[in-house]
């Protein structure tokens, strides 16, 4: 069953277009990927997914049926925009927000202390929010969303800003909601993070869908014509335009993406003809990279 | 609506906690009181105090008759025999003037009596010559030229003082002339027969009501724009919004900063019906006028009413801006037609059923507070006070259905302040 699909959602601001009909859909218990650089219109969809802002045109299912307020209390939100009441105690702030989800004010309570244990925030229940550290407001944002045990979870830039402890305590956590049948949407500009968890993404640009597909389809789609050099001595070869079409130097390796065409063996033996060669790889695209040649050349 | 409530609720629960809630509490009625009372209080310090005059005259005898006159009549002034007045605070027995009497009327003296008047030496200085006199043109030097009052009261002093001498150079005895002077002891009565009590004393106490009244409506109304505010800059916003419909959220807000606003009318009711019997701080302030059933009800409609107008706008003005600095320049353009009640209220006290109080009373923006000013001092017709009702309803309607738009697209707009068309724009594709 699909959680949620989007066909040809349009909206805009004025003149400006923020969301260019886009179409994806989230197969339930999978975990999916919204990928774009900054002002890509990644927000502006997720809001329309969650009722906050109404599409032009387009329509929008939620668990198989068309967009209905009821089903925002089977939904939890972080938003990228993070923010909690200050002046308000920690348990208060979840109870309420869970309340405001649907749920029950005992039941909220209980959940709540649970999932600060969890997290390993239960000392501060009775803090107001304004006492906490950023990454601990984090948790408690990340916590106000799945108190209400949603069956759609939508992340806005989650690990943004934590350090990588508490970002390995997230990530279990939503590995976990997974592995329960939830779904879960990522939105990011982060797209390392994206590669290790999503199982199929959706790469959007200036509003438009760029890229999309499961992971494995679109890595494939951009073939294996990339090469990992590790070298000591001449880099002239990286100016061989027939054979180089771009490339990365990272310092310690450089990683090429070959030329329409080019031969990876053509490469190897230029490499070698000048410099010691100490690998030589042939791999996978990143995603980032993916990213980067995608949203260059719409821009172009 | 469960989610309005929960709003409601938490918005309630979360300001009624606070120290400032307390401290307000206590402070609205203690600064409206007290910004009231110590003009008052000041006043009667420097007012009842014996005053030191000198009354020149060439004929001694006019001389006598006038510095008498100021004296007797300062015990006979139906303002100072009142008791609980506006300005001079607390009955009390005026006490008489040092008044001298100086057949000099020189030049040279009266540089050195102006000169005494200036070193305070001296309070004031009548130049009451026989050509003064005859051609009824007195000067009166003094510091305070303008207090108009003690000017008026000394004028009047001699003009009776000038009768009184007529009077005897005519034959007529000392009793048919005080018969003659006595002043006519008006009481005044309203039209339902019921003696219309201190006249002071009301305006008095209505000017206080009304002045509470404006303070509650303010400082929640404003408290609606930092919520909105708070909201937005902490970006919890966005949170609330993805399970509450804005409206909701707008609702809710306005109605638990409402009840808070309603939570301290009753204590200050409370605390009323507790000290009524006894006279606060010796006062004009008359509690049991304030603390009765008609009072209470109209006090909790036009806060209500006067409250869900200006908090809307609040709501929409808290939408549109980013920060508390930039909040406040719109917030004062809301807050000015609440202020022109207040500049208006020496007349309406005055004048409860002229034109201009019927006017005001009528206009949707001023009539909360002078609707209830005019309840407090004179009831007006009941269709009168129906319109006034229903306008200011109807108004309310049409704003908060306004504002409702203008917070909708405020509320997740971040960045620069709109502008007018843009406004416009929202309030049209909202």
């Amino acid at each position: 069953m699909q959680t949620i699909q989007l066909n040809n959602v349009r909206k805009s601001y004025d003149t400006f277009v923020a969301v260019d009909n886009i179409s994806f859909a989230i197969e339930q218990g999978t975990v999916f990927g919204l990928l774009g650089p900054n002002g890509a219109g990644k927000t502006s969809t997720i809001r329309m997914m969650i009722g906050i802002t109404q599409p032009d045109s387009g329509e929008i299912h939620v668990f198989g049926k068309p967009f209905e307020r009821k089903s925002l209390e089977r939904i939890g939100y972080l938003p990228e925009e993070r923010g909690l009441y200050k002046k308000m105690k920690v348990l208060d702030q979840l109870v309420f927000l869970a309340e405001l989800h649907g749920m029950g004010r005992a039941d909220a309570t209980a959940k709540a202390r649970e999932w600060c244990k969890r997290l390993e925030i239960a000392e501060k229940l009775d803090n107001k929010v304004e006492e906490l550290s950023k990454g601990m407001q984090q948790k408690i944002q990340f916590i106000a969303a799945l108190l209400h045990d949603p069956d759609f979870v939508i992340m806005d830039e989650p690990f943004f800003g934590l350090d990588p402890v508490n970002a390995g305590l997230l990530k279990d956590v939503l590995l976990d909601l997974k592995k329960q049948g939830k779904t879960i949407l990522f939105s990011t500009h982060r797209m390392d993070q994206v590669e290790k968890l999503c199982d199929s993404i959706c790469l959007i640009n200036r509003g438009r869908a760029v890229l999309q597909g499961s992971l494995s389809q679109v890595k494939s789609k951009f073939g294996k014509n990339n090469v990992q050099i590790e070298y000591v001595g001449d880099d002239n070869f990286l100016r061989e335009t027939q054979l180089v079409g771009s490339y990365n130097n990272y310092g310690n390796y450089v990683e090429v993406r070959l030329a329409p065409g080019a031969d990876s063996q053509e490469l190897l033996r230029a490499v070698a003809s000048r410099s010691r060669v100490n690998k030589f790889e042939l791999m996978e695209p990143s995603l980032e990279e993916i990213f980067k040649e995608v949203v260059g050349k719409t821009d172009a | 609506m469960r989610s309005m409530f929960l709003i409601a609720r938490r918005e309630y629960l979360e300001r009624i906690r606070t120290k400032a809630f307390l401290i307000m509490t206590i402070l609205i009625p203690a600064i409206m009181g007290g910004s009231l009372f110590l003009p008052a209080l000041f006043m009667k310090k420097t007012q009842s105090g014996a005053k030191h005059l000198v009354v020149v005259a060439s004929d001694r005898h006019i001389g006598d008759v006038i510095a008498q006159q100021i004296n007797r009549d300062r015990q006979d002034n139906p303002r100072e025999k009142e008791g609980p007045s506006m300005r001079r605070g607390a009955a009390a027995a005026p006490e008489s003037w040092n008044i001298d009497v100086d057949t000099n009327a020189s030049d040279a003296n009266r540089s050195i009596l102006s000169l005494k008047v200036q070193a305070k030496v001296l309070d004031g200085v009548v130049w009451a010559t026989v050509e003064n006199l005859a051609t009824k043109k007195v000067p009166f030097i003094t510091r305070n030229v303008s207090s108009l009052e003690e000017i008026y009261d000394v004028q009047r002093s001699i003009s009776r003082a000038l009768q009184r001498n007529t009077l005897a150079t005519k034959g007529l005895s000392e009793s048919d002339i005080e018969a003659f002077q006595k002043p006519v002891d008006l009481s005044a009565v309203t039209p339902d027969g019921k003696p219309a009590g201190n006249g002071t004393s009301t305006i008095f106490t209505a000017i206080f009501q009304i002045m509470v009244l404006y303070m509650s409506v303010l400082l929640y109304g404003v408290n609606v724009m930092n919520a909105v505010l708070e909201e937005k800059n902490s970006r919890v916003m966005e949170v609330v919004l993805s399970t509450v419909e804005p409206k909701f959220l707008m609702a809710g807000k306005i109605l638990g900063v409402g009840a808070v606003g309603l939570t301290q009318i009753a204590i200050w009711v409370a605390l009323g019906l507790f000290y009524s019997g006894s006279a606060v701080m010796g006062s004009g302030l008359d509690l049991k006028s304030i603390i009765n059933i008609r009072s209470i009800i109209f006090f909790v409609v036009f806060y209500l009413l006067g409250y869900l107008l200006y908090s809307a706008m609040y709501a929409a003005v808290g939408a549109m801006c980013n920060s508390q600095q930039e909040a406040q320049q719109l917030s004062q353009l809301v807050t000015l037609p609440m202020v022109v009640p207040l500049f208006l209220i020496g007349y309406i006290v005055q004048y409860p059923g002229a034109p201009l109080s019927i006017a005001v009373s009528m206009f949707p923006l001023t009539a909360p507070l002078t609707m209830y000013a005019r309840i407090v001092l004179q009831m007006p017709p009941w269709y009168e006070l129906a319109a006034s009702i229903g306008l200011l309803v109807a108004t309310i309607y049409g704003v908060v259905l306004l504002c409702g738009k203008i917070y909708r697209v405020g509320i997740l707009m971040y960045g620069k302040k709109p502008t007018l068309p843009e406004i416009v724009k929202w309030v049209k594709y909202a």
